[in-house]
């Protein structure tokens, strides 16, 4: 479903990515790790098409569209979903609000049923359940306020409602304690479907012990370098990063 | 000749054939005299930098607007008095117990610019509402303030409200109306001890009128005052807002949203004067300016030689949707007094990128998220509103000011 074939890609100008071959199929958990400055972020960035994220070469492919020549509101109809790693807070427009907005432009061009306020508001608030969330955070501004935490379990009640046919996960797992880590890692569990692809982007290890991959990548300056299964990432816990890329790793 | 001339000259002749021997006579008198002696303003004038009046030229003052009034007119509240083209409408008018109506108006030293001279000056019709003392009105009072003309027109509309020793209203200013139309307003509000005021200014005339006001408010007693200023775009919009505080205890609370979308002039000069000690102001506005729209403010906040203990705050922030609009604001203060707390701030920012972005990467239109955000920046004014009838208008009126302008292409501006 998700086909990256020899991707380049500049932030400001400056090269990051630099040949990112991945392969995502229905169903498939792939975790992609990496010291900081790897190229993790840039790359959930460039797929969700973030301004000033450019693919300078090679193709990002979902479903048979090419991700570069779409909007990034076309990108998440086509049913690609960002967890951002640092959720920005919009005070004055209420989360309900948003949420509404949102379904409505996706699932229409999806050709789903439009649900009516009633069975968005029955919906959001069984999702936020899902996640630990209090229902009260339906109507607060956008993240306005949340902790560090709050916020990440928002980007999970989120994906829970859009049923993304590609969910990537930014960094999820920064910032969290253990018991939301948990409650986030069930709330991606539960999607977990054969219908849909899941790419986790983490520096660290601990997040898969709750998400099980069946993939796990290893980007360095912007290039895959190692691929396994779930026991790499074991593997890069005990050694760290440096037995690959050469260089101390100091996190 | 000039323009300020040529402007004053036809504002001269209209306010002498204005009719004569009616009670309005010696304020029409009073107003010319002053009229004939003040100067119409030009671009050097530093209050109309920013306003040009030549959207004038094309013959408003020459002819007195006569257009219908709509067959539906907005209901806000129960009760309801209308004027139409500076007229009163009695038949469509009903006026709570309590409030007492009078067809005059008064010569006031307090009204200093040319255009509040010359409504004077051409009064054609005027009210007075009075609220008897000690008096709760409950039921809010929708004034409805109606201009309308085919052709380039003028009327002038001339509203006074005395608020008596322990009084209450809430009064909804409301303008509306259609066509090449020049609304030249006078508003004058006195509170006095122990009186309270709840006031609202809408202003949703249609694109293509033109709006001139001045509104006065004087605080002679221990009062409160609460005005929500909410001003759509048009071609010309022009709100002189002066409130003086004269007696010690008197507190003022302004707040308003200006939007000024595609070809919209919207321009504010605010003077709050604390004359005497003691006395509170606290003023929050935002505004809005997209595409071509050009929206001022200037606060001044003049704090005379004695009051002290005053306590006075101005806010203005305001967003600039797009590359061709323009925002021009600047608090003023004058304090010539040491015992004084006196806040004020202006900023002037675009949408925020990065909350675009959330916004899209969720599906969302790049259109759809500047409308919400837009939205977003406006509503903690917006959801304060305290009025029901006001609150349920304001959202549709909200989102008719911020949806696209498919006339006037943003991107190439």
């Amino acid at each position: 479903m998700l086909e990256i074939r020899d991707l380049h890609a500049a932030v400001n100008g400056k090269a990051i990515l630099k040949g990112l071959d991945l392969t995502v199929n229905p169903g498939e958990v792939h975790a992609i790790m990496g010291p900081n400055g790897s190229g993790k972020s840039t790359l959930a960035n460039v797929l969700a098409g973030r301004d000033n994220y450019e693919i300078t070469g090679g193709q990002a492919i979902l479903d048979g569209h090419d991700l570069a020549e779409l909007e990034p509101e076309e990108r998440a109809q086509a049913g690609l979903f960002l967890a951002f790693q640092y959720p920005v807070e919009i005070p004055g427009v209420s989360n309900m609000e948003f949420l509404k907005a949102a379904l409505e432009a996706v699932r229409k061009a999806q050709g789903k049923e439009e649900w009516d306020s009633v069975t968005l508001l029955r919906k959001a608030r069984e999702a936020c359940k899902q996640v630990n969330l209090d229902a009260q955070f339906l109507k607060r501004g956008v993240n306005e306020g949340f902790s560090g935490g709050e916020k990440k379990r928002n980007e999970i009640m989120q994906m829970l409602l859009m049923e993304p046919r590609l969910a990537l996960l930014d960094e999820t797992d920064s910032g969290l304690d253990i018991d939301a880590l948990q409650t986030v890692a069930r709330g991606v569990n539960s999607l977990r479907s054969p219908e849909r692809g899941i790419v986790l982007v983490t520096h660290y290890q601990r997040l898969l012990d709750y998400i099980v991959p069946d993939h796990v990548h290893v980007l360095s300056d912007g290039r895959i370098i190692k691929s396994g299964g779930k026991e790499l990432a074991l593997e890069l816990e005990q050694k760290g990063y440096g037995w690959l890329t050469g260089e101390e790793e100091s996190a | 000749m000039s323009l300020p001339l040529e402007l004053k000259t036809l504002a001269v002749d209209n306010a002498r054939r204005s009719e004569a021997g009616d009670a309005l006579a010696p304020l029409r008198g009073d107003s010319l005299s002053a009229l004939e002696a003040a100067a119409f303003p030009d671009r050097k004038t530093e209050q109309w930098k920013y306003t040009s009046l030549h959207p004038l030229t094309d013959g408003h003052l020459k002819t007195q607007a006569n257009g219908a009034l709509p067959d539906a007119l907005p209901t806000l509240a129960d009760h309801r008095l209308v004027m139409s083209n500076g007229r009163l409408q009695e038949a469509l008018s009903q006026l709570p117990e309590g409030v007492t109506l009078h067809r005059r108006a008064r010569q006031r030293d307090e009204l200093l610019t040319p255009f509040a001279l010359y409504n004077g000056a051409a009064l054609t019709d005027a009210i007075t509402l009075e609220v008897a003392a000690n008096t709760e009105i409950s039921a809010p009072l929708h004034l409805l303030l109606h201009a309308a003309s085919d052709a380039p027109a003028h009327c002038q509309t001339r509203v006074e409200v005395l608020l008596n020793p322990g009084s209450k209203l809430t009064l909804i200013e409301h303008y509306i109306g259609q066509g090449p139309v020049l609304n030249n307003a006078v508003t004058v509000i006195e509170a006095r001890d122990n009186a309270h005021l709840t006031h609202y200014r809408l202003q949703s005339e249609r694109e293509d009128t033109l709006h001139i006001s001045t509104l006065l408010f004087r605080q002679t007693g221990v009062s409160r005052i609460d005005s929500y200023q909410l001003m759509g775009g048009n071609r010309l919009r022009r709100n002189d807002v002066r409130a003086l505080l004269e007696k010690s205890g008197a507190e003022l609370n302004m707040q308003g949203v200006f939007v000024a979308r595609g070809q919209s002039h919207i321009d504010n000069q605010l003077c709050v004067e604390h004359r005497v000690p003691h006395c509170t102001s606290n003023q929050v506005f935002k505004g809005l300016a997209g595409e071509k729209g050009k929206a001022i403010l200037n606060g001044r906040i003049h704090i005379h030689e004695g009051a002290m203990g005053t306590l006075a705050e101005l806010s203005n922030k305001n967003l600039l949707l797009s590359p061709g609009a323009e925002i021009y604001t600047k608090p003023e203060l004058e304090i010539y007094n040491d015992d004084v707390k006196c806040a004020h701030g202006a900023t002037v920012g675009q949408l925020d990128a990065a909350q675009q972005f959330y916004l899209q990467s969720r599906g969302i239109t790049l259109a759809e998220a500047k409308r919400m955000l837009s939205l977003g920046f406006v509503n903690e004014l917006i959801l304060a509103l305290p009025d029901e009838g006001v609150a349920r208008w304001v959202q549709p009126w909200l989102a008719g000011e911020l949806s696209q302008y498919p006339g006037v292409n943003e991107e190439a501006a």
